[in-house]
């Protein structure tokens, strides 16, 4: 569910502004970053889980409006630069702030511990996160298909010349959708810092997964996102149990192999 | 002879008086790994976020080689530009069939792919470590361990690869791959299989940076496994993209500046990627062009203060 989320994110700010984003990693290690720090300051997960995104979806609102509005007009070779000059500083500044070595983190105390499901214990906090990036996932579903704006911004994913034709503010479109994007990000990057832990590494993992998510489900495609996160998902916890040392590699693997059969990815019409 | 290629021979002969003699065999190698790239970038028009892939699988096969079996340079360097072509063919077969900001991401993802394969195989690759105690076996005599003699030797094959790739852009592939970059469309309406050909450069590419990803790999003695991160792919992508793309002289000029600027600021400071990533950023929003641009500007801007 988490790479769903991911995947989402990064979905929405690939079709709607047509820029490869490589900043989306970082965006998520920032929202770890910035949860476990606002816990360690006001000392209330709950709050923290709602403040850690919203700062990262103001940093995005940042980033867009400074660098990534100039550079529409720019190839994919300089939009790539940017956001990848942008990732770099991100992360390095996450050493620079936070330090190079990662913590663990522990869920708050209610959510500790595992609940007997009857058949397996599972950890409480799992439990947790896959109900709230679900129902994330569903929200960020429901306002797509929906409410009006959501049905401006698959617009803007279909057709964006026809968008501003009709008198909408492109740019402001472009803004929002990279704001929330960058919303997802960083809230997937809230909701894992209990699981993983905090670490520098920990965006650039997420970002090759992200970009696996979003070649897998197609760009713009929500139910894509979905269906290529849960299988990656899956077949990530099937290969961990067997064979711990592939279990990374095999994400790509399945990418790879989902390609070969479906060039245009599971959901992919282009 | 052109203007150009003299001034690749004086800096050849001028480079290591100036610079250390690891820093300007790294860049000639940079240079050969930027050539590759450009064929894709500037003459194909695809933006390969990958390279360091076939760089770095060439790297570690021929490493290996080199380290148990004991092999000589040229078999270690027909190996790399193998495993490079190999490896670029795989990579290439999935990716050609997008295109955009799908080819990319695809590019990027496979890397990913080769770097966690390279990062878990810790028994061969040395994971985390980098595969080390790579030799530089002596070729006919001539012993490679004289950091002069490999230098001199990197040049040479840094000389005929320029020549390859002027030859090949100059050929009728060169200019089919033009032709693809310009319109992609009219390209297959006259009849051209454009994946076909978007492969074949894919693959020339991938032969390009196995071979620098070897002579990488010999003269460090070491294999890190920062060299087949995207990262790394990066890096070349930006050296191309500073040079000026398009340009068959570009990637010399930018691996000049970018080797020549990472291995002085490195020193100074261990977070010297977050320079590295301001660099990028201001390129792209105050330099898009590159070097060559900037500096035609510098003097478009001294001129005109002159005449006024």
């Amino acid at each position: 569910m988490l790479y769903a989320l991911m995947g989402l994110g990064l979905s929405l700010i690939t079709g709607v502004l047509n820029i490869p984003n490589f900043a989306h990693g970082a965006l998520f290690a920032i929202g770890a970053y910035l949860l476990v720090t606002t816990v360690n300051v006001i000392g209330n997960f709950w709050l923290a889980l709602v403040v850690a995104p919203v700062g990262v979806a103001l940093l995005g609102l940042a980033i867009e409006y400074a660098g990534i509005r100039r550079l529409y007009a720019a190839g994919h070779d300089y939009q790539l630069l940017f956001t990848f000059g942008l990732a770099l500083i991100l992360s390095e500044g996450i050493i620079l702030v936070w330090g190079p070595v990662g913590y663990s983190y522990l869920p708050p105390p209610v959510l500790r511990g595992g609940l007997d499901l009857g058949f397996t214990m599972y950890p409480k906090y799992r439990i947790f996160v896959m109900v709230a990036a679900g129902l994330l996932v569903l929200a960020t579903w429901l306002f797509l298909e929906k409410t009006r704006y959501g049905a401006i911004m698959r617009a803007g994913i279909e057709n964006k010349e026809m968008v501003s034709l009709l008198g909408i503010d492109i740019h402001r479109l472009f803004t929002v959708a990279f704001a929330l994007g960058a919303y997802l990000a960083g809230i997937a990057g809230a909701l894992t810092a209990p699981i993983r832990g905090i670490n520098p590494g920990m965006g650039v993992d997420m970002l090759g997964i992200a970009f696996v998510v979003v070649a897998l489900g197609g760009l713009g495609n929500l139910l894509g996102a979905i269906a290529a996160g849960l299988l990656i998902g899956v077949a990530q916890a099937i290969v961990a149990a067997y064979w711990t040392e592939a279990s990374t590699a095999v994400i790509f693997a399945v990418m790879a192999a989902v390609l070969l059969v479906r060039p245009q990815g599971l959901f992919g019409i282009r | 002879m052109s203007r150009a290629s003299i001034a690749v021979l004086v800096s050849i002969i001028l480079l290591p008086l100036v610079v250390r003699h690891a820093i300007a065999t790294e860049i000639w190698i940079f240079a050969i790994f930027g050539l590759g790239l450009n064929l894709l970038l500037g003459y194909t028009g695809l933006l390969s976020f990958g390279q360091s892939t076939f760089f770095g699988s060439a790297a570690y096969v021929a490493g290996w080689l080199l380290k148990h079996y004991a092999i000589d340079v040229f078999l270690a360097l027909g190996v790399g530009v193998a495993v490079g072509a190999v490896s670029a063919l795989l990579v290439g077969y999935l990716c050609v069939q997008r295109s955009g900001l799908y080819f990319i991401m695809l590019t990027f993802a496979l890397n990913q792919l080769f770097y966690f394969i390279a990062y878990q195989w810790t028994s061969v690759t040395g994971g985390e470590d980098g595969m080390a105690g790579i030799p530089r076996p002596a070729l006919l005599g001539i012993d490679f361990k004289d950091p002069l003699n490999y230098y001199l030797f990197v040049s040479l094959l840094f000389l005929i690869s320029l020549w390859l790739m002027q030859r090949i852009v100059e050929s009728p592939l060169g200019r089919i791959l033009q032709a693809i970059r310009e319109n992609e469309v009219r390209a297959e309406a006259v009849g051209y299989n454009v994946p076909r050909f978007k492969l074949l450069a894919f693959v020339i590419g991938g032969a390009f940076s196995g071979l620098a990803g070897v002579l990488y790999a010999m003269l460090f003695g070491i294999m890190p496994l920062e060299a087949i991160s995207f990262v790394f792919s990066g890096n070349v992508v930006f050296a191309t993209l500073i040079g000026g793309s398009g340009s068959l002289y570009g990637p010399i000029i930018g691996s000049f500046v970018f080797i020549w600027l990472s291995e002085s600021v490195s020193v100074l400071w261990a977070r010297w990627p977050l320079l590295l990533g301001l660099a990028f950023v201001i390129v792209v929003l105050f330099l898009r062009g590159g070097v060559v641009e900037a500096w035609s500007r510098f003097w478009l801007w001294h001129s005109s203060k002159q005449r006024t």
